[in-house]
């Protein structure tokens, strides 16, 4: 059953910068898929495509047999998580409350407005926090946090919404390696314990070759590479960073390329 | 680690603290004012009644309103809206020429001595702490009707705000520039004027628009005692309730203010953008 | 190839714009009919003038400080009017908030309308269809700062970086839901500083409201000034410095503290 299906979509900008191109995509329940492609192969606007912060121009996105259009968009985001490379947590809020705005799209906006939440958004919060290791911490402000604290923060946020799939949107291009390395191992459990389907966007082919179950490479707003990370070898990384017609350097210097080129 | 995290609590609904209430503060603030306002209340004459009752007379009002504006009024309209601008910009300017040595003699890094800085500092306090409006009463108890009381009035309140924006802007240049040029052996003026009030005028010049969108408004309602402007025919046309007249000038006082302001936007822009120009190069 | 000569220096256009603005000052003093000289050479009568401030007669102290109380009542209520009304209008006047096109116009003229007209012209009208007394004040400070809090409090929602809107609207959470907790909660300092500025300012326009009736300590200073009652005059002058001149030094030392 496939829990994402993008059909035929291009997204142009309104300055004229056409992001993807013609996207055929149908992903499955419980896949761990990564996205890899140079900066400006669109990995962000298709990922973005798929809770409904970009709308696609022409084409359209089914999530859990819903289509994204304004009409769906709160249930669709109610099951899709989001977990960002700036954090985006609310400096200002303690990290309880950050993880419990996960759950506001359960909530009528009248209790939400005084700060008010249920029991049981308390419960799943809780549950989220003890998941990502960070229960010490959830009345402190959320800009005391370290950098890799405040992602397992985020984290929470989306698994406290009891989601069916988690986005991820470059998770760790602002960490260090070692606890790049963590988020990314704790994503990969909660994908393999309680099913969730997670698509994230990375650019460390090290780790994409260990944890992915499936990777989607782009380029320049087309898939150029959909497979297993076995099937990811020195060619087909230099059909997605460099493009098709680029495979032979002009004299001859392939190997050296993709020597140095490579995360 | 415990599973719960928060005292035990019975009830259903609860606030994002550990105690499950919500935070001291975020009840204190709301509280404090609803009670300032209580104890208020009958200062300044506070009743539901009196409210609710004016709903009716006030919205009548704004039906009469809805009428032809008189037509016949438009020239002695331009005229003293003319005025009402010239007086802005007189005052102004008769402001700026004063700020700007008030101003060096307020920062603390580049008055002469800590006296004078105290005494400019409070001086510039003192002018700013009454409103135009009472200048112009004093100014015109003095000089008679007119608009010369109203510039006067304008530029001495314009000249305790700019003088303290002047005296803010030197006061946070960045200390590299003025010890470049001190090290050469400038002495105090030349330190002034060399690196301190370069940096200074961006900052400004953007206080300046603000000063002239807010002298605009307060020009507009000088009239009220005298010292020229719109302002007189404005509370004249309120008095004998002059419909006609009064819809004219709430309207060509509401034109005049929006096109100032999208004209201070425009230029702030100008500004940016000519000071990031200028970077470049 | 370099040259050997300096580059031309770029024309430098200030001085024909200041003997412009020169230009324009003078005509503009012409017009309003205004001698300075005439002032310079009076200096003698505007010091005696002045002197008449010298004597101030403190007798109805209990008075002035009543209304001067009142005066400052006007203010607060009038802020949280102004508070209210911007804390309602802001997120619709923001751009990175605001749920709809038609919304986010209507807030944003609104906000401008409110702005533009003068509060004293606000006061004016509302005494003229409500009827003399503190209530007309309240409502024109009220309304007029209410579009000055408003716009300031909307710029401020701007300034936040749009991540956090992204991850808030990621949850599913609606238009109030993203408000309260990713707009407020992100700008509550600029918020707290804005609204004592306006505060303050409405201290200042408060005690000239009763000008035109709306209570306050404004009408006494203007009786006692029409019948040249100059001593009584000074006494209310010092009272509104005074009383000004604290609240400003409070204000600032508050907003400090926020930074």
């Amino acid at each position: 059953m496939a829990i994402i299906e993008i059909n035929d979509v291009s997204k142009t900008y309104p300055n004229g910068c056409s992001a993807l191109d013609s996207i055929c995509l149908s992903i499955e329940e419980g896949q761990f898929v990564a996205i890899i492609g140079p900066s400006g192969s669109g990995k962000t606007t298709l990922i973005r495509l798929m809770n409904g912060l970009e709308p696609a121009t022409k084409g359209c996105v089914v999530v859990d047999n819903l289509k994204v259009c304004k009409h769906h968009l709160r249930k669709i985001r109610s099951r899709v998580g989001m977990v960002f490379q700036h954090f985006n947590l609310v400096d200002q809020l303690n990290v309880m409350t950050n993880v419990l705005s996960g759950r506001l799209s359960r909530r009528h906006w009248l209790p939400s407005m005084l700060y008010l939440f249920h029991k049981t958004d308390y419960a799943a919060a809780t549950e989220a926090l003890r998941r990502v290791e960070l229960l010490g911490k959830a009345w402190t402000r959320a800009d005391k946090l370290s950098g890799g604290q405040q992602q397992r923060a985020g984290v929470a946020r989306a698994l406290a919404q009891e989601p069916k799939m988690i986005l991820a949107d470059e998770p760790v291009a602002s960490l260090d390696p070692v606890i790049g390395r963590g988020i990314i191992k704790l994503l990969k459990e909660i994908s393999e314990r309680d099913g969730i389907t997670v698509v994230a966007n990375l650019h460390q082919v090290k780790m994409v070759r260990q944890f992915a179950d499936r990777v989607i490479g782009l380029h320049n707003g087309r898939i150029v590479f959909d497979g297993s990370p076995s099937r990811l070898d020195d060619a087909a990384l230099h059909r997605i960073y460099y493009g098709v017609t680029n495979e032979n350097d002009l004299n001859g210097n392939k190997d050296q390329h993709l020597a140095v080129a490579y995360p | 680690m415990k599973m719960t995290l928060m005292a035990t609590k019975t009830s259903i609904w609860q606030w994002p603290t550990l105690s499950g209430r919500p935070p001291l503060l975020a009840v204190l603030g709301p509280l404090g004012v609803v009670l300032l306002l209580v104890v208020s209340a009958n200062l300044v004459e506070f009743s539901f009644m009196h409210i609710i009752r004016s709903g009716r007379p006030f919205i009548d009002f704004m039906q009469n309103l809805l009428v032809m504006p008189d037509w016949v009024f438009m020239p002695q309209l331009l005229t003293k809206m003319l005025e009402t601008v010239e007086i802005t910009l007189l005052a102004t300017a008769i402001a700026l020429v004063i700020s700007f040595p008030l101003g060096i003699l307020a920062a603390k890094n580049a008055s002469p001595c800590p006296l004078i800085f105290n005494v400019t500092r409070n001086l510039l306090s003192v002018i700013r702490s009454l409103p135009e409006l009472v200048w112009a009463l004093v100014f015109v108890s003095a000089l008679g009707l007119g608009p010369l009381p109203g510039v006067m009035a304008l530029a001495v309140v314009t000249v305790g705000f700019m003088g303290k924006f002047f005296a803010e802007s030197i006061e946070v240049v960045g200390e590299n520039a003025v010890e470049g040029i001190q090290a050469h052996g400038a002495n105090r003026l030349q330190v002034i004027w060399y690196s301190m009030l370069p940096q200074a005028m961006p900052d400004f010049i953007g206080s300046l628009l603000y000063i002239l969108d807010h002298n605009l408004r307060a020009a507009a309602i000088l009239g009220l005692v005298g010292a020229g402007g719109i302002g007189y025919d404005m509370v004249m046309s309120m008095r004998l309730f002059n419909y006609n007249r009064i819809i004219l000038i709430v309207m060509s006082i509401y034109l005049l203010v929006t096109l100032l302001d999208r004209l201070s936007v425009r230029l702030r822009m100008k500004l940016i953008h000519g000071q990031a120009r200028e970077a470049l190069q | 190839m370099t040259s050997d000569t300096l580059p031309p220096k770029p024309k430098r256009f200030l001085w024909i714009w200041l003997l412009f603005a020169a230009l324009v000052l003078i005509l503009i003093a012409r017009n309003l009919e205004i001698n300075f000289t005439t002032l310079i050479w009076g200096y003698q009568d505007i010091i005696e003038y002045f002197s008449r401030y010298g004597r101030p007669d403190f007798s109805e102290w209990r008075h002035y400080s009543a209304l001067m109380l009142q005066t400052i009542a006007i203010a607060f209520w009038g802020t949280v009017l102004a508070f209210a009304i911007g804390f309602a209008l802001a997120p619709f006047a923001s751009l990175a908030l605001t749920p709809g096109k038609i919304s986010h116009q209507t807030a944003r003229e609104t906000l401008n309308f409110l702005r533009a007209v003068p509060d004293l012209m606000l006061a004016l009208i509302f005494v003229s269809s409500i009827g003399l007394g503190p209530l007309p004040g309240i409502l024109a400070l009220g309304f007029h700062t209410g579009g000055f809090l408003g716009k300031f409090f909307s710029e401020s929602l701007d300034c936040v970086p749009h991540g956090k809107y992204d991850a808030i609207a990621a949850v599913g959470a609606n238009f109030p839901q993203r408000v309260m907790f990713a707009g407020w909660p992100s700008v509550m300092r600029e918020t707290a500083g804005y609204t004592l500025y306006i505060f303050d300012r409405n201290v200042r326009m408060s005690s000239v409201l009763g000008l035109v009736g709306a209570g306050g300590i404004g009408l006494e200073l203007h009786d006692t000034l029409r019948l040249f009652n100059y001593n009584q005059a000074t006494a209310l002058i010092l009272f509104l410095i005074g009383t000004i001149f604290s609240i400003d030094y409070l204000s600032t030392f508050v907003r400090s503290k926020l930074k």
